[in-house]
Order: structure tokens, then sequence, then C-alpha cells
């Protein structure tokens, strides 16, 4: 590890796109600065998810998505978009729903994340996940991770009072197949 | 039986609980990460790309460009970086390889690319003079001419549609690994069959070396249909390296590379008499093409197949721009459907004659092309069946008649159809001595149900509890199955799952009455009734059960049976309530109820769901989704999921769908039709029509959004 541990955020946020900008006319080459930039830096740090401890040494631009999918392999919290469109990526941290792909790993430190892996118990489903089943909320199943978490979050939060309430609170967790009735029928199950 | 019951997804609990593994998920051991870089002219040539910042990101392996990528062909796509030619904005001009893919995504941004661009042309709009007439794509029977004179009123109008990107929630990806001569690839694929055709030709590798996974996709919509061309690089790229690759695309860089629904114009022209019969159809489609393909998807079959009309005339033209070439995406009859179903909802109000009605009195069950009769078609109890639960009998016909508060509140229908594929198709079923059962078949499951209804063919056919049934999908090494498109996959597979399974249903049944030791032997093998497990003499006096038949035999039992199936056409008809705010031009859709004609149901839940998803795309192509193309740069402006707008949670109503639910009989499908693709088609017309009805304000151009409502 180094000591240069600059959080490279702009990289982060703009990595939904790798569209080069600028390129009718010839441009620098890259200076010695941007050059030293380059550097790659991990650090170590702990996350702690689903109620345990994992410690792992990555680059502090990693974003907690990226940490959770491609280096503690918990691959059940989906990307779509990587920059906050979408919701598949929806996580718990503090029980509060949070959109992974928007935050970086090294912030979300001394938290409590939880995950789709972690609703769980034994063998036992949690109530909106049976209910998602029961419901048909799912089809191919690419959002389901995401609305299931932030569905659990809408019901600790209290906006499951109408159906309505539902559908507005959960717009933020996109369903290209579209199960948008099923889920709101899931999620009034699951909170009574 | 559990065949038509609202059976719970079998694959339910995987997906619930993040187990499911997609092609994103996986990871390999030394794998590494591809990453592409994509330019940004339209036309014109690349001159120089200097990747030597790029090259000296930590992490990095290679960088790929038109001088040093492997060299690959294709018999079906333009395979970049293979020269210097730029065919449309966001060809892929460069591929990052790196350790890691935050090292690869920066390598990527630090890519310079220098071009000698020319003028591109974007819509169809700026190329009027160069449309034309590919071959094979005009159809005429009867003599419309004369159908046009001899009408007593005719409508002529004008429609359009926009581009649109299929956007599934998961991203294309893929991983590829060499061993040796031999290809492994987990590719989100709707058809793992011709993916492994595809790479192997690309490799000249023989397909058997070649083995395609997908057994979870994200959804397709068409977009993952074929192997892109990135995907054949990345593979080269993998055999280059000699280390597992995995390429993940971003979100924007799918509104150039794996396809889209073309923009779309077209002019319909009705004939009729005073009492609705129609004399003439005429429907002449311009839609646009890309400079290295001459593929198109919406082919007016509507209007071809759909209402009892002698003289038609159908004709699709083209024209080439300087962007991606098209693909069918959920559902490719939507655009041209969207023409005919509005012309009709004019016509109708033209004759003064109800929209349902008009439609009743063109009801045909010949094919008006063909002069054959329809192997089955329930149209009509469409119509009646979704008109009474949506009470339309109600409906004031005039225009803003009804009003709630300041909202201005619309009634609208349309009818739905589309055609479905069906490819020949095998699949594997096998008892093990424990009798439990497993199928396989190298069909997919792209979120439709496959898994659970194939679960239910199976169980009902050995008479088996469908939790004795395993169903394994989407892997080549299964038997060769039907591509999941153009809702053909329960149309085509269905039908030689049935056959494997009633096959090892007799082999187990034999087994059990030719032994003496078995409480049944000397029954007759045909009067022996299965269920629940067992195997029961005819009056069911004596039993014995499959595991204990297959615990004295010792081994499993196995059948591969093949089977093919007829096309077909699923019809339904669609309504919808949408309220207009006069105020803001802002359009919602408040009520929905389909009633649809797909043969046999399989699995009333599934099928809903398709139905709801269905309905839910109606409603994104009709208020919200488009793509748009900068006419200066043939560039897309919106290439992300905050712009390119579809529809969310809240723009959904409760929708009510209704089936007829009569088996289809040339259907080898246990008398299924295709279906998934009907219930979107007529939503776009159906909402287009209701705001007339709300509103008197006829839009011809999707979508309807706000500004249209407001000039
Ligand atoms: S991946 Fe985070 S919101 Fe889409
Ligand atoms: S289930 Fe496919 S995107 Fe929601």
């Amino acid at each position: 590890m180094t000591a240069d541990s600059e959080y490279k955020r702009r990289t982060v946020l703009k990595a939904g796109s790798a569209a080069v900008t600028a390129t009718l006319v010839a441009t620098p080459a890259a200076t010695p600065a941007a050059a030293a930039q380059t550097d790659s830096s991990s650090v170590d740090m702990t996350l702690r998810v689903n109620g345990r401890d994992h410690r792992l040494a990555v680059e502090p631009r990693v974003t907690l998505l990226d940490a959770l999918r491609e280096r503690l392999d918990l691959t059940g919290t989906k990307k779509g978009c990587d920059r906050g469109e979408c919701g598949a990526c929806t996580v718990l941290v503090d029980g509060r729903r949070i959109k992974s792909c928007l935050t970086l790993a090294v912030m979300r430190q001394n938290v409590e994340i939880t995950t789709i892996e972690g609703l769980v118990r034994g063998d036992k489903l949690h109530p909106l996940q049976e209910a998602f089943i029961r419901q048909d909320a799912l089809q191919c199943g690419g959002c389901t991770p995401g609305q299931i978490m932030s569905g659990v979050a809408c019901i600790s939060e209290g906006h499951t009072r109408s159906a309505d309430e539902i559908r507005e609170w959960m717009s933020g967790n996109l369903c290209r197949c579209a199960c948008y009735p099923n889920i709101v029928a899931a999620i009034q199950d699951a909170a009574k | 039986m559990t065949v038509g019951r609202p059976v719970e997804r079998v694959d339910g609990r995987a997906k619930v609980t993040g187990g499911a593994r997609y092609t994103a998920d996986r990871t390999l051991p030394g794998m590494l990460y591809s990453y592409l870089v994509m330019g940004t002219i339209a036309r014109g040539r690349v001159t120089a790309v200097d990747t030597a910042a790029a090259r000296a990101v930590p992490g990095v392996v290679e960088v790929f460009t038109h001088e040093n990528a492997p060299r690959l062909t294709s018999d079906q796509h333009f395979m970049p970086l293979q020269g210097t030619q730029i065919h449309y904005n966001g060809q892929i001009v460069a591929i990052t390889v790196a350790t890691t893919l935050e090292q690869a995504q920066e390598a990527a941004e630090l890519v310079r690319v220098t071009y000698a661009p020319e003028t591109p042309k974007a819509v169809i709009a700026d190329a009027l003079t160069e449309v034309y007439l590919p071959a094979n794509q005009e159809v005429i029977v009867g003599d419309p001419t004369a159908g046009l004179a001899a009408a007593e009123v005719t409508v002529t109008q004008n429609y359009s549609s926009p581009p649109h990107h299929h956007n599934p929630i998961e991203p294309h990806a893929t991983v590829a690994q060499w061993d040796g001569d031999r290809l492994t690839v987990h590719e989100t694929s709707q058809g793992v069959v011709n993916a492994q055709r595809t790479f192997a030709t690309t490799f000249g590798i023989p397909q058997t070396n070649v083995r395609v996974l997908a057994p979870y996709l994200g959804g397709g919509f068409g977009g993952k249909s074929p192997v892109w061309p990135h995907s054949l690089l990345n593979a080269a790229i993998a055999r280059q390296l000699g280390r597992p690759a995995k390429m993940v695309l971003a979100r924007s860089q799918m509104y150039s590379i794996v396809s889209h629904r073309a923009e779309f114009r077209q002019q319909v022209t009705l004939g009729a008499k005073r009492d609705g019969t129609l004399t003439a159809l005429v429907h002449h489609s311009t839609q646009q093409l890309s400079r290295t393909s001459e593929n198109m998807y919406s082919h007016s079959i509507s209007s071809r197949m759909l209402y009892a009309c002698p003289n038609i005339h159908t004709r699709q033209q083209g024209v080439r721009l300087d962007v991606p070439t098209s693909r069918f995406m959920r559902s490719p009859q939507m655009a041209s459907h969207f023409g005919l179903e509005t012309a009709l909802d004019e016509l109708s109000y033209q004759l003064g004659i109800d929209p349902v009605e008009l439609r009743r009195r063109n009801y045909t069950d010949v094919n008006p092309t063909t002069g054959e009769r329809f192997s089955s078609r329930f149209l009509l109890d469409c119509y009646k069946l979704g008109a009474d639960a949506f009470g339309w009998s109600r409906r004031n016909p005039k225009p803003g008649s009804t009003r709630d508060g300041h909202e201005f509140v619309g009634w609208g229908m349309a009818t739905e159809a589309h055609d479905h594929n069906a490819n020949p198709s095998s699949a594997m079923v096998r008892m093990a001595a424990d009798g439990t059962v497993l199928s396989q078949t190298a069909t997919q499951d792209i979120g439709t149900g496959t898994y659970t209804v194939f679960t239910q063919v199976v169980a009902d056919a050995l008479g088996v509890p469908l939790n004795q049934v395993k169903v394994e999908l989407a892997d080549t090494n299964f038997p060769p199955a039907a591509l999941s498109a153009g809702s053909g996959t329960i149309a085509s597979v269905t039908g030689a799952v049935n056959a494997a399974a009633l096959a090892v249903r007799t082999a187990v049944v034999q087994l059990a009455v030719s032994n003496p030791a078995s409480p049944l032997h000397g029954v007759s093998v045909e009067r022996i009734i299965t269920q629940h497990g067992y195997l029961f003499s005819p009056d069911r006096s004596r039993r014995e059960s499959y595991r204990a038949v297959m615990a004295r035999h010792g081994a499993p039992v196995q059948n591969t049976s093949s089977m093919t199936n007829a096309r077909g056409y699923s019809t339904g008809a669609v309504f919808v309530e949408v309220r207009v705010d006069p105020r803001y031009g802002r359009v919602r859709v408040t009520r929905g109820v389909g009633a649809y004609d797909a043969g046999r149901v399989m699995n009333h839940k599934t099928a809903r769901s398709q139905v709801i998803g269905g309905f839910t795309w109606g409603i994104g192509n009709a208020l919200m989704e488009h793509t748009v193309l900068d006419r200066r740069t043939a560039r897309v402006v919106n290439p992300n999921l905050s712009t390119y707008l579809l529809a969310v949670n809240a723009d959904v109503p409760e929708i009510d769908a209704i089936f007829v639910n009569k088996p289809d009989p040339v259907s080898t499908a246990l008398g299924a039709r295709g279906f998934g693709e009907t219930p979107i088609t007529g939503v776009p017309a159906a909402i287009g029509n209701a705001i007339f009805h709300a509103t008197g304000r006829r839009i011809r151009d999707l979508p309807f959004t706000q500004d249209k409502l407001l000039y």
C-alpha cells in the first residue's frame, strides 16, 4: 500500500461512461502530474456486512457496490446503471436505504450494511421475500434484490399507508420487466 | 394437474435471496476486466489513437485499438476495431484491459482518439430523398386502388414513433475463459445455442468446443438475442492474453452497441363502407436502417393478418442513416400496429360507430393475406370480456364529455396482436434412482417463467409433485432448443419437454408392470394412472410409488425428445382510462383491462405478469420513452436512465388481465401459443385514443409528452 490515498471521486462518479471528450482536436499527452495521480493505492478497511466483519484492501475510489460484488463476492446486490438512477444496488446502511453505487466503500466503515443476502434467517425467508414470491413481484430478478431492500425500508419508514404512497416511495427502483403492481401488493402483504 | 394453475415461480427463492448467479456475478481466478472506449463521431475515420496515458495506469495489461485488436469477422454484424471506419456514434474505438475494474475504467478515460469526421445523417427527416424499398418488403392483396375507389369513407393519416432502447436492468455482460481451443462463455444471452454457433464460427472451432451458459438473465427484450461484437472481442482478448476476461457494459454504452428499436414513420389509409366494413387498407412505413445492415423488424403484420379486408397493400421502406443497426424489441409489431389501431379509432369517429363495434364488424377468422383459416381465434370473446370488465358500454363517445374536477377523463381501446416464433427444440428428462426428476434443455428463462412452466409440464406428464422436479436451462451442454425471442420459448420447447417426460413415464410404468415384485405386476401399461408420485391400478386398489419402482430398478431412466411447433398469432383487446390535466398537459393512466386469446394458459400467475409487463411498456412507449438523437452529431443525448425515462411504479395503475384460455388445436405446446409480445402492441394506440376521447386532441407522434398536449 502506498501513501497516496487521494480519493478519486471524480473518476468514480464519471465511471458510467468512458466516452472520450474533446476528440475533434489533438489533445495533449497526459501531464506528469496526471500520470502521478494514476498511481494505484489500496487502503485497508473493514466493512460490516450482514453482521460479519470483512477486512479488505481496495483503492479508496472503489464504490461500496463494487466492493460488495467484485471483492466480497456478495453478488446479490446488482449494478444496473452505476449512477444512482435504477435502484438495483439498493442496500441498507444502519437500516436506511441507500444506492451503493453512489457511495465509496471506504466511507462506509463502522456502520451496519445489510444486503439481500442478509435478510434470510437460517432457512427462513424475510416476510417481504416471501411476499415477493407469493405476489409474483419479480420476473427476470435483475431489479429484485434492490426492490426488496428498498421495500424493507419503505415498510420500516411507514410509507405503506396506501397503495399510492407505496407507489410513490418505491419509484426510485426501476423494474424493466415491470412488476410494479405486484411489488405494491407484496409490500402491502408484508406490511400487514 | 398443475398446468394452468397460478404456481409460484420455482426460481423465486434464488431470485429473492440474491442466490441466483447472473453473468456479471461470475468472478474467475486470474480474471481480467475489459472496458470499452466509445467513439464520439458518427461518420468518418479514426486518424490516431494515443494510448500512452492509458497504458501508464497501474494494473493495465493491454489497450486494444484498431491497430492491434485481434482480427475477427462476423457474419452477422459490423465488427468494430478492424479498421478506421466509423459508422455510428458510440462505436467501439478501443478496449482497455486491467486487473481491476477501476483500473480498466480509468484507462478507458485516458485513451485519446483523433478523427477525420464527416457530416452524419441521424434522423429520417434529414434523408427523405434517400428512402428506398428493400427487396421483399411489399405485399399486395386484391386491388387496393379499386378498394379505395369503392370506399364511402376514407381516413389517411401519418403516424410516427421514436427510437427506443431495450434497457434491461441487467447490463450486457460476458465472461470468457479458454482452455486450449475450448471456450466457455457466461453470456447475457437470450439464445445460448445461437451464441454457441456464433462463437464457434468466429473463432473457427467446432461448435462442440464452445460452451455458453446463461442460467439467469436479467431481462433482454430482444436486445440480448444475438452475440454482439463486444462479446466476441472480449473472448478474443481472453484468448490472446491467456486469462479469463470479463466485460460488463456501462449503461451509457448500451445506447450504441446493443441495438434499439428503429425510428419509424408510417402512413395508414383506410377505406370503408358506411357500415364500417373495410374496403381497402394501405399501410406504408419508413424505418431507419444503418450503413451496414438492411434489417427491419416492424412489418405491418397486423395490417395483413388482423382484419377482414379484401384489398391490402403494405410496404416497408428504409433509409440508411449514420446510426447503429436496429433490432427487434419488445414488441416489434408495436410501431406499425400503433398506426393501424389509431387510424381505426379515427375511422370510428368519422363513421360514428363505436370503436369496439367497428373492429367486430371487421373480424375475421381467416388470414386475409393467405386465405387460410386460423387454427383458433377467440378475438371476439376478448372484445366482449374486456369491454364488460371495463364497463365500456357506459362510455359517452363524445370527446371531452367526462370531467372529474379539473381533469378530463378519457376511455380508449385497441386490438392487441402479435405473431410468435416456433423453433425446433429438444429436451431431456431423467428420473433418478431415488425418484427425483431432472429436465434439461438449452432454452432460456428470460424472466417469463420458463423454469416454472416446464416444472409444471414435467410434473403433470409424470404425475409427480412439483417439488420432485428440477429444471435446468440455458447451457449448451443440454439438448439444443429455441431462442427466447419472438414470444417463442413456451411455444417452441414445451412439446419436447412433455414428450420426454411422457416417455420416461411409460418406461417406468413398464418397469413396474413387468416385474413380479411390483403390486402392479401384470396391469397393462396403458391402464396405469400416475398421480402424486404414485402409479395406480385402474381401480386404484393397488399402487406403487415411483420411488419404489426406481429403487428396485436401481438406475436412472432417461429420454431426450425433439418437437417442432407451428408458428402462431395471439390476439386480445385492451381498454384504458386516462386522466389529462389541461393545465400541464399531464396524462396519467388510471385503469387498464386486457383480455387475451393466448391459447391455453400454462400458468396464470406468470401469464398475468406478462400482461402487466407489456401494459407497462405500453404506458412507457405512449407517455415517456424516447431516445433523442442530436441531428448534427447523430449522438444519443439521453444515454442514461435519468433522461431516457421508463415507466416507474407511480406510473402504473392496477391492471386487470383476463384470458379466454382455450387450447389452440395445432399447438404442440399443450395448446399454448406464444404470448409475451401481444400485450403491449395495442396500448400506445389505446392511450392515444383515450387522450382523444378525453380532450378531442389527436396526437399522432409518440410519445404523447406534455409539450404536445399543451401547444
Ligand atoms: S446501480 Fe446504483 S442506482 Fe443503478
Ligand atoms: S424483474 Fe426484471 S427488472 Fe424487475
